[in-house]
């Protein structure tokens, strides 16, 4: 390699600061759990045995991880498309310029700001079977309790409520700064050609606001896959299983039982899942998304 | 006029939906608020008392000495403060390198950030905690402070903002002789001021909440982040103990400091969503 291409010395002790932790906590663990997978460990004992494709398969035959795959998908369906409608929908509300709007979107915004542990807290609280707040509502409209986050009927809905609840003025925020990037021109053309408001909506707004759909449904599918703190606060997985997604039986297994090598066979399903998902929108956004 | 008047009862109909929802979305936390400052009788009523009789201002202070509140808030504040200013000095440098500097390899570097930017972090949490401590570094303030130095979302919005800065201002203050380190100090950091207000916000909030990772590598309580606090809390006194009142109110004084810090910076907050948008596409 001749010297031109090494480019300058100096960019190198610039890109260290962020090269160095980066190597260390992102790209090496990524590595050596690929590695992690393919051995039998408990971290106490010195010797890692090398057990080839056994964590996969032992995986693959198990009724649990099936159970959690099967969990998680649901639960980022529950998540995915709740917040993305219900974000548009607010978005939609509140983009007008009238007194107050400002004000209502800081209130929708504000439980994405607090910790989830905090208010899964609280949430429990209102989940409390016998006295709390929500079986009271159900009371006033002449419905029975529920058993909420103690049923494993109900147990991942509650969770989903807690988590779209937090995520929701998240989404709208970003479908805000869309709906305000559509030239005003646009739907002014679009009214004097007769276009009704929902033809409007359906041919001018929803194409043109696709790149941000896009981007949404990535990071909330994301952030879905990754959810641990209101489950762990509310369910700790159960009750029997109906709330442990492929996260949570990753922690579970890693740091409850000590199975290092099965664990880490379940992170790698997770990266496969998630780069399966990026990938198949990546593909789909290319043929169907307008950018401006 | 016509219009006003055509338009006036679709208005109310629009700030009762409006009304409504933003009531709802607040209401749990209006219901952590009364429920913690009720007695045990009333929080234990059946229905529910919206408001206690008496506010019992106690609960607050007796949460607070139940448990070492005060250390777990300046561990979180400490932590996330620290963090985030390694951030910004490492992203900056970064960023710049990536947009106003010739390296080998750099697109390789750029489409390897990009990439673990889709992958799930969590799944690195378990190979991450064996190589922290073979490090030595679990249990310790330097494990919590480094681990977490690193932030690619504010790596693409820096690299985003040094982007749109022109190349005429920097090719001038290279023909006055000044070198990389003051270039960035003195033009691309004073122009790319709102783009590193929104990061340190939005990385302060994402730290001062975080809780699986540094749950994971502390298990000294004396270096527990709030969250982690609050939960032993929570699951010592708590649902078990049937201390709702106090659990409410420690919730409470957990949320406090982050609904101020949203209060004041709001505006930065919001801007911040518009920039990161701007971050897939660019």
């Amino acid at each position: 390699m001749n010297l031109r291409k090494l480019g300058e010395p100096q960019a190198y002790l610039f890109i260290l600061p962020a090269l160095v932790p980066y190597v260390i906590f992102w790209l090496a663990p990524m590595v050596y759990v690929v590695y992690l997978s393919f051995v039998d460990w408990d971290f106490m004992n010195p010797v890692k045995t090398f057990v080839g494709w056994e964590n996969y398969s032992r995986l693959l035959t198990d009724a649990k991880f099936y159970q959690a795959l099967t969990t998680t998908c649901l639960f980022a369906l529950g998540n995915v498309l709740p917040s993305l409608v219900g974000g548009l929908f607010l978005a939609l509300l509140l983009n007008r310029k009238l007194r107050g709007m400002a004000f209502f979107r800081t209130v929708i915004f504000l439980p994405w700001v607090t910790p989830t542990v905090a208010v899964s807290i609280v949430w429990s609280w209102i989940y409390e079977p016998r006295v709390g707040l929500a079986n009271a509502i159900l009371g006033w409209f002449g419905a029975g309790g529920l058993e909420w986050t103690k049923s494993p009927d109900t147990a991942l809905i509650s969770i989903l409520i807690v988590t779209i609840w937090k995520g929701l003025g998240w989404t709208m925020m970003f479908y805000l700064v869309a709906l305000q990037n559509i030239p005003e021109s646009l739907h002014e053309a679009a009214m004097i050609e007769g276009a009704n408001r929902r033809q409007r909506l359906m041919h001018i707004t929803l194409p043109l606001i696709s790149p941000t759909t896009f981007f949404l449904f990535l990071i909330t599918t994301i952030d879905s896959i990754q959810a641990y703190d209101q489950i762990n606060v509310l369910t700790q997985g159960g009750p029997s299983g109906s709330t442990r997604t492929l996260l949570y039986l990753f922690y579970e297994s890693a740091f409850e039982r000590f199975e290092i090598g099965e664990a880490s066979a379940v992170a790698i399903v997770l990266i496969l899942l998630l780069a399966m998902i990026s990938l198949v929108s990546l593909y789909v956004s290319r043929r169907r998304i307008h950018y401006l | 006029m016509l219009h006003r008047i055509k338009s006036w009862p679709s208005h109310v109909l629009l700030y009762i939906t409006v009304g409504f929802i933003s009531i709802m979305m607040a209401f749990p936390f209006f219901w952590m608020f009364s429920s913690s400052l009720k007695t045990n009788d009333e929080i234990w009523s059946v229905p529910p008392v919206l408001w206690p009789a008496e506010a019992k201002w106690g609960n607050f202070l007796e949460a607070w000495q139940a448990a070492p509140f005060g250390l777990y808030l300046f561990n979180s504040v400490f932590v996330a403060a620290a963090v985030v200013i390694i951030q910004l000095i490492n992203s900056s440098m970064m960023s710049y390198a990536l947009t106003h500097m010739r390296f080998a390899l750099k697109h390789v570097l750029m489409a390897v950030i990009m990439v673990t930017y889709m992958l799930p972090v969590s799944s690195t949490y378990l190979s991450g905690y064996v190589i922290l401590s073979r490090m030595g570094l679990l249990d310790s303030y330097t494990g919590l402070i480094l681990s977490n130095s690193i932030t690619i979302f504010g790596i693409f919005l820096l690299r985003q903002a040094f982007q749109q800065i022109p190349k005429e201002l920097l090719e001038a203050a290279k023909i006055d002789g000044s070198g990389h380190l003051r270039i960035l100090w003195a033009i691309m950091i004073p122009l790319s001021r709102s783009t590193l207000i929104v990061m340190t916000l939005l990385s302060f909030i994402g730290q001062y909440n975080n809780y699986f990772w540094p749950m994971l590598i502390t298990k000294n309580p004396d270096l527990q982040l709030v969250s982690a606090g609050l939960r032993s809390f929570f699951v010592e006194g708590g649902a078990y103990g049937m201390k709702w009142p106090l659990i409410m109110a420690a919730s409470t004084f957990t949320i406090i400091p982050l609904v101020i810090l949203f209060f004041a910076a709001q505006k930065w907050i919001i801007k911040g969503v518009s920039n990161a948008q701007s971050v897939n596409k660019g």
